[in-house]
């Protein structure tokens, strides 16, 4: 301690007066100091009566409080005051507890300090740890990770339940929520698949086709009512739904348009007959709910009365040669003159009484499915077309219309133009249209496949085009002959078929127009058939080496045949020995002469006009050979053996 | 649409102008032409209303609205050596609401109503031009459909004109003189219209004044 230097400690007094607050712009308030009756009733009460003159700290802390005092005041009056106290010692200086701590915390560090240089000799005293009887160092830290982990998974755990909890919670809720089917997610469900309005307290809907583009004047709406008939006390049925649609009355049920062709003249008490056949519902998509399958059959109803209402005003308004008859739910047109097309639209209700459903004239088959599917993508057409962008007017003053309506006033067009922009068909034309080359192309087909089965020589084939029109179809008809298909193929028809007339396109490149008379086309196969043959024994001389003398496709001689023509020819053998003479007709069948060597014939009259003996090996008298008792299979079959049975071989 | 020559049919001696309308269509029928319906052009004035005109006080201008059933969904409107305008019925309309700026003339609705006849490329019109009740002349219009340019065709439009007009053949029209290569258009037969009809007006109003001056004459 000795050669310690003096540490000096300066001690400063602070302000006189505490600063109460510090105002705005920085002036400070002070604390007025207290004035001695306040400084006395201060200290009186901080007497400890009780207590001993013992702690220096109350003096000390008595004697700060007082040294500001003495700073302060210094009268004799105070002294008096002070002197009643029991531990205030007058006579010392009032930094003396200051000193005495000072002192005390010096001689305190002063040991410290020496106990630490001692211990750091370690000569006379050690540090010695306190012993614990702790774990062992290895496995404290790991087990405390263990204990650690523990606690946070079970906090994690914690949690994750919780959450866990809440959701099985929510999901039976849900479930509860299914089974109930509440009005409002229903309505929800709905709102998905119809527009709805809200109309005072009512909740209105729309089926109808305007906002597709239809012109049709139906209202079209539909009321969404709730379901209140259920008794809560009894089980919820399987299809409860809480929601049910009302549907306008005259909507109700299902319909369709039936179109059939007959062949039958029409019978005038047939006329207006409701043909009423309960065609079976669609079958919707499973778990639809009832009010959607009841939705869609009502839309059908609204869309099957608006194709019928045009088609029945077209049928009134446009002249035809035949005027259309319009009859309560049908209309009958004869697009052919022995033909009756009826279109009827047929609406049953879900009533339970159908009185006339079980009187059906016609069967269900006779109706033509893919007419009335083109008389539903037709109208459909025909409500894309009013929201086209052709008809939407460019520029917005415009009036509607087509685009180039608009411009026929500006560019002056004449009739002929204006007439060529607007589309003067309308649906009815169409949908006869189609009917006529559907009765066409099956009466056709039907030709073709009862020649083909009456008919085994020559065989007819038909290749139908896979891509066909509405309006056109085309067929390709190979008359061969069996076996020979090779050989004998000139006779090839493309037969287009067309709404009233058939157009055949020959290999020759003979074009021939046939008309709507089912006759016509028969003849003619039959012509061509009979044509064949003799075309074959054409070919067949080519192959066989046999000169062809003389060939005629229509030959002037022999009976008149009542269908086509009957063709000819003669064909001599290589040697020139034999000749052989054809006549094939379509009714007549055919006529096979060979002609022999004049030395070959036996009967033959002696003459004295021929001297030389050499005039016998010309060809001579002709006779006939009875085909139908000729070996083989067919014509062209029986001709080579013919002709391989006249020419010699030469071996 | 092709080259159409516009020109006026004079009443022969002696008879009125249904006689000579009736004459010309027979020729027509002996010809070999078909009938096809009627057709009908007529022509409105206007002029330039007094307010519009301006401090120098140029004269008002005509504006002739004109229709012809030719082309049904269109209207003409053309001044005396101006502009056609091709417009479409709308037009009407808007005359009415520019009322304000173009006044109606007074009684001075025209118009040549008649028959259509077609002969194979031609297409031959006869009417009779009337303003108001009364029939003031003929016009006759031929068009020849396969040809748009005028100078290909005048030739052989004059030889179809002369067959069955004879003398009363008329001249090239002032139309074809302008844009002779150019591609007709049916406002040329518009404006062809519209000198025939201010032509057979002045016909008629020299013809009034003639008589006016002839009856003041006799009653002095």
């Amino acid at each position: 301690m000795s050669g310690v230097r003096a540490v000096r400690i300066s001690i400063e007094s602070a302000c006189e007066k505490q600063v109460q607050e510090v105002g705005l712009d920085g002036t400070e308030t002070y604390l007025q100091p207290l004035s001695m009756s306040q400084n006395l009733a201060r200290l009186a009460q901080r007497i400890d009566f009780s207590q001993g003159s013992g702690s220096e700290e109350e003096e000390a802390a008595g004697a700060e409080g007082d040294a500001q005092d003495w700073a302060g005041a210094g009268s004799s009056a105070d002294q008096d005051d002070e002197e009643g106290l029991v531990k205030f010692q007058p006579s010392l200086w009032p930094w003396d507890s200051v000193r005495n701590n000072l002192r005390s915390a010096l001689t305190e560090m002063c040991v410290l300090y020496d106990v630490l240089s001692i211990v750091r000799d370690k000569k006379f005293m050690t540090l010695d740890p306190v012993s614990q009887d702790a774990l062992p160092p290895k496995q404290n830290p790991q087990t405390l990770q263990l204990i650690s982990k523990k606690k946070s998974l079970a906090g994690a755990a914690q949690i994750l339940l919780k959450g866990a909890e809440r959701l099985t919670k929510s999901v039976t809720e849900n479930q509860e929520n299914k089974l109930q089917r509440d009005f409002n997610s229903e309505l929800l469900r709905l709102r998905q698949h119809w527009k709805l309005r809200k109309v005072g307290d009512k909740i209105l809907g729309d089926l109808s086709y305007r906002s597709a583009g239809s012109l049709f004047p139906h209202h079209g709406t539909f009321e969404v009512i709730k379901n209140t008939d259920i008794d809560l006390d009894k089980k919820i049925p399987e299809d409860y739904c809480p929601l049910d649609v009302q549907i306008p009355s005259d909507l109700e049920g299902s319909a369709y348009i039936r179109v059939s062709i007959q062949k039958q003249a029409p019978d005038i008490g047939d006329l207006g007959t409701v043909n009423l056949f309960k065609r079976p519902l669609p079958k919707s998509k499973p778990g639809s709910p009832h009010w959607q399958t009841k939705l869609e059959a009502a839309q059908n109803v609204l869309l099957c009365k608006e194709i019928f209402a045009q088609l029945s005003r077209e049928a009134v308004q446009i002249k035809s040669q035949i005027p259309h008859i319009v009859v309560k739910n049908q209309i009958i047109s004869q697009p052919f003159p022995s033909l009756q097309l009826s279109i009827s639209l047929c609406h049953s209700s879900n009533d339970k009484k159908s009185p006339k459903s079980t009187t059906e004239k016609q069967s269900p088959e006779d109706h033509l499915y893919v007419l009335e599917h083109n008389l539903h993508l037709l109208i459909r057409e025909f409500h894309k077309q009013t929201l086209s962008s052709i008809m939407m007017p460019h520029p917005a003053s415009a009036p509607f219309g087509h685009k180039r309506m608009r411009l026929s006033g500006p560019q002056a067009f004449d009739k002929n133009e204006i007439n060529s922009i607007q589309s003067s068909e309308g649906l009815l034309e169409k949908i006869i249209k189609q009917a006529k080359h559907i009765f066409l192309r099956s009466r056709t087909a039907a030709t073709i496949d009862s020649l083909a089965s009456r008919i085994e020589d020559p065989q007819i084939q038909a290749h139908w085009s896979n891509i066909n029109d509405v309006y056109e179809s085309s067929v390709k008809v190979l008359i061969t002959s069996q076996g020979y298909e090779q050989i004998c193929k000139s006779i090839q028809l493309q037969l287009n078929i067309g709404v009233e007339q058939i157009r055949v396109v020959h290999r020759d490149g003979r074009v021939i127009t046939l008309s709507h008379e089912g006759q016509e086309l028969q003849d003619f196969l039959l012509s061509q058939m009979s044509q064949h043959q003799v075309h074959a024994v054409q070919q067949l001389a080519k192959v066989m080496g046999w000169q062809v003398l003389s060939f005629s496709n229509h030959v002037g001689l022999g009976p008149v045949e009542s269908i086509g023509n009957a063709s000819a020819i003669t064909v001599a053998s290589p040697n020139g020995d034999y000749a052989i003479s054809v006549r094939n007709g379509p009714e007549s069948g055919s006529k096979i002469m060979v002609q022999f060597p004049r030395n070959q014939c036996k009967d033959l009259p002696k003459s004295d006009v021929l001297q030389d003996s050499k005039w016998n090996h010309l060809r001579g008298p002709f006779k006939e050979v009875q085909w139908n008792k000729m070996e083989g299979r067919n014509f062209v079959y029986k001709m080579e053996l013919l002709m391989s049975a006249l020419s010699p071989c030469l071996l | 649409m092709g080259v159409t020559c516009v020109s006026q049919m004079p009443v022969a001696e002696g008879k009125s102008v249904q006689q000579t309308v009736e004459l010309l269509t027979r020729k027509l029928e002996m010809l070999g032409a078909e009938k096809q319906g009627t057709f009908c052009v007529d022509c409105e004035t206007y002029h330039t209303a007094a307010s519009t005109l301006g401090s120098q006080g140029q004269a008002g201008k005509l504006m002739y609205v004109m229709h012809n059933s030719e082309y049904p969904l269109s209207c003409f409107a053309l001044f005396e050596n101006g502009p056609c305008l091709v417009a479409d019925t709308n037009f009407d309309v808007l005359m009415v609401k520019l009322k304000g700026f173009f006044q109606s003339a007074k009684a001075s609705k025209i118009e040549t109503r008649g028959t259509r006849y077609q002969y194979c490329d031609f297409l031959v019109k006869v009417g009779t031009v009337t303003m108001g009740p009364s029939a003031r002349g003929i016009s006759v219009e031929v068009e020849y459909g396969p040809c748009v340019v005028a100078s290909d065709c005048w030739s052989l439009l004059l030889e179809f004109l002369q067959s069955f007009l004879g003398s009363h053949t008329p001249g090239a029209p002032a139309v074809f003189g302008s844009r002779h290569d150019a591609v007709y258009s049916p406002a040329d037969t518009m404006v062809q219209y519209m000198e025939l009809f201010n032509k057979i007006r002045k016909q008629q109003q020299d013809g009034v004044i003639d008589e006016a001056r002839n009856s003041s004459s006799r009653l002095k």
